[in-house]
């Protein structure tokens, strides 16, 4: 297999194929991330640049409400340079192509 | 490897380390090995009010397993240097 | 592993992967960062009484439950009343 090619032959390719672009990751524990990617592995450890977090709350107060009609609180925050370590990541998308 | 070779390049910078307690700990980043166990220096906890636990404690080592994220300084990271190194790594991998 | 190398002989703080603290004197460790822990005293905090200290001797903890190991300076420590001290405990690590 061509290393160089641009084709995609297995998942990491994808990932490769946006290095220096803006992604999404979406992570555990109701996080998730869009930042520039510069660095990844085999653990999906990941090194972004101006970093958006978004973290989902729900409200804890109203737990007579149905799960589906509760209030999402939803925090943001601005990182410079993260490490992400891999093992919190679920998914990693490229930029939208749109 | 190539994360573990860039977290040495920034030994003796401060970076703030967030564990997956939402705990956060800012210090000078002293070492750190193959599993990214990191050592800090002169640390200091984010809301010291809630956390007095580790009031009299200077420096640390955190397990690499709990670690959640690392601030960088973005100034000491070469990123150009790094998706070179990566794709280079990727290469090597699918040469396997 | 070098990073635990200058605790040797030191007294430590131990927090857990759970989020409970321990003092003790680090004795020695290995390459997981399995560690020994001697005159080991767990620190119980809460929000409503003041912190307990409960003597436990000897321990070897392994690395896996290990969340961080601090150096004590321990003239701040004895410094610290602890009697006065009122907080939650530490937060458990959740994957």
């Amino acid at each position: 297999m061509n290393g160089d090619s641009e084709g995609i032959q297995e998942p990491f390719d994808l990932i490769r194929l946006s290095l220096n672009e803006r992604v999404f990751v979406k992570l555990r524990g109701d996080r998730e991330l869009v930042g520039v990617l510069h660095a990844y592995d085999g653990h999906m450890n990941l090194i972004l640049s101006e970093v958006e977090e978004t973290i989902m709350l729900v409200d804890v107060e109203g737990e007579s409400i149905p799960a589906s009609q509760r209030r999402i609180n939803v925090a943001k925050r601005k990182m410079e340079m993260l490490f992400v370590r891999g093992d919190g990541v679920i998914l990693v998308s490229p930029p939208s192509r749109a | 490897m190539l994360i573990f070779s860039l977290f040495k390049t920034l030994t003796d910078q401060t970076v703030t380390v967030e564990l997956k307690n939402d705990l956060s700990i800012t210090g000078v980043l002293k070492s750190v090995d193959q599993f990214l166990n990191i050592r800090l220096d002169n640390i200091k906890v984010l809301d010291e009010a809630r956390h007095p636990h580790m009031m009299a404690v200077k420096n640390c080592f955190i397990r690499g397993s709990v670690v959640r994220y690392v601030q960088l300084p973005a100034q000491h990271v070469d990123t150009q240097l790094l998706e070179d190194a990566t794709r280079r790594e990727a290469a090597n991998q699918a040469k396997r | 592993m070098s990073t635990l190398q200058g605790y040797i002989d030191r007294r430590v703080l131990l927090v857990l992967q759970d989020g409970r603290t321990i003092v003790g004197v680090l004795s020695g460790f290995d390459q997981r960062s399995d560690i020994i822990l001697s005159q080991c005293k767990e620190r119980i905090y809460s929000m409503d009484d003041p912190v307990e200290e409960v003597p436990l001797g000897l321990y070897l903890v392994k690395g896996d439950q290990i969340l961080l190991i601090g150096e004590m300076d321990e003239a701040q420590d004895n410094a610290v009343d602890l009697s006065t001290i009122r907080a939650d405990p530490i937060a458990p690590i959740r994957y």
